[in-house]
């Protein structure tokens, strides 16, 4: 039979390989396939799972750097002083930047601007991996909890033995499923 | 059970980066112009940013050395608030000149070097070259792992240098921790804030020392930026480390595909 589970990249995800072939599952019965993801829109903030490289903070940490020392310079002539000014310069520098970096990445991008519908969908938790897993039905209880134990993402079984007994035995499932 | 990979490091002519007790290194896409501008607003932070980190460090040494000497910093602040007349005075021209060449320097070298990199960069993603994620050595540990960015970032606000720490750049943590606490020392930053949060704002002006004071900015928010953009670049490195990793090791052609 076939176990199937998706893990983002991590640790656990070669903690989980390891603990399989450790229990006695063979390499070759191990196939994993990284999937690549759709990253087109431009994200405020990187996370964990996504990069695109060209994140919102450049204009904002150039800005930023800019009114800061400006509003320190000048809070030595200003009432508040120069903490106050440089803080303020910060903020200010920095919301503009963001700004800039906003709507000129909204200029450019236009032509594919709404984030599709499978961006739209993947929160936080992102499957970048997907495992699948030959072994015999009586040890699929402990691969179940292997991957269970490693953060597994989600975790599936393909058991064609007892589909095919549910529809009329043995290795008749060929004839009445053809489209399979 | 067998542990070797098929071909146990793979291609290692063009790097991605490397793993070291001292430091990860590594190179990833950077906006030249971005590079170009942190060394505009402090001297040899380009190379800071890009790894580089004996050229950078001979020019961070120059410009401090340099700043402090042609009190540079004072004739910026007279100048930009107008006072011309004082500028010409503090400034001292026995050091003044020598600024100039370090100074165009490091804004083209900085950004030539992110352009060479930002080629190798997509030579090594296309080459897909193998490294060892984790490194170990009788000082210290160092491995990928995943980082939250922003974490790093926080970290870089509550006191510049941690950011870097937390994704194991050893050099630029150590640099930017120290050089905070002088310059912020020389500078009475501390006193200072505590004064304007007393809402003593006379008392705040005159405590400071603007020629120390005038370094903070950059500092402070190159190293949040740098702590935040290395740890998004720490989080890819390990990604594709770990899918050559997989895909060369568990896409065996012995694998019962269903039939």
């Amino acid at each position: 039979m076939y176990v199937y589970a998706s893990f983002d990249y991590s640790a656990f995800l070669e903690l989980a390989i390891t603990d399989l072939e450790k229990r006695g599952i063979a390499r070759e019965h191990i196939l994993a396939v990284p999937l690549d993801k759709r990253v087109e829109e431009r994200m405020v903030l990187d996370t964990i799972h996504r990069a695109d490289g060209i994140s919102l903070f450049d204009g904002a940490a150039v800005l930023g750097a800019v009114f800061m020392e400006l509003g320190v310079i000048y809070g030595f002539i200003l009432k508040w002083g120069p903490i106050t000014w440089g803080l303020i310069g910060l903020f200010g520098g920095a919301f503009l930047g963001f700004l800039l970096d906003y709507f000129y990445g909204r200029i450019r991008n236009r032509k594919k601007e709404k984030a599709t519908r499978n961006q739209q969908k993947t929160g936080e938790s992102n499957t970048e991996v997907v495992l699948t897993i030959f072994c015999e039905p009586n040890q699929y209880e402990m691969v179940e909890k292997v991957l269970w134990d490693n953060m597994a993402l989600g975790v599936g079984k393909l058991d064609r033995l007892r589909n095919s007994i549910r529809k009329g035995g043995g290795e008749s499932w060929k004839r009445s499923n053809p489209n399979r | 059970m067998e542990k070797k990979q098929r071909e146990p490091i793979r291609n290692l002519r063009r790097p991605k980066g490397l793993v070291k007790p001292l430091t990860i290194n590594f190179i990833h896409l950077r906006m030249p112009w971005v590079i170009a501008w942190w060394s505009a607003s402090y001297l040899g932070y380009a190379y800071i940013s890009l790894g580089s980190y004996i050229k950078g460090f001979i020019l961070i040494f120059l410009e401090a050395f340099i700043n402090v000497n042609a009190k540079l910093n004072l004739g910026i602040l007279y100048s930009l608030t107008g006072r011309f007349e004082l500028a010409k005075q503090v400034v001292d021209i026995n050091w003044l000149l020598y600024y100039v060449p370090i100074y165009i320097f490091s804004i083209w070298g900085g950004r030539q070097l992110a352009v060479d990199l930002n080629k190798y960069s997509v030579l090594a993603d296309r080459e897909d070259s193998g490294m060892i994620p984790f490194s170990i050595s009788g000082s210290d540990i160092a491995f990928l792992d995943k980082r939250k960015p922003w974490v790093a970032a926080a970290l870089s606000c509550l006191a510049p240098g941690l950011g870097h720490l937390y994704t194991h750049r050893i050099p630029t943590s150590f640099y930017t921790l120290m050089w905070w606490i002088i310059i912020a020392y020389m500078g009475h930053l501390f006193q200072c804030i505590h004064l304007t949060a007393m809402g003593n704002f006379g008392g705040a002006m005159a405590i400071t020392n603007p020629e120390w004071l005038i370094f903070l900015p950059s500092v402070y928010v190159f190293s949040i930026y740098d702590s935040y953009v290395n740890a998004v670049a720490y989080n890819q490195l390990y990604d594709h480390e770990q899918q050559r990793f997989i895909t060369d090791n568990y896409q065996s052609l012995n694998f019962p595909m269903p039939k």
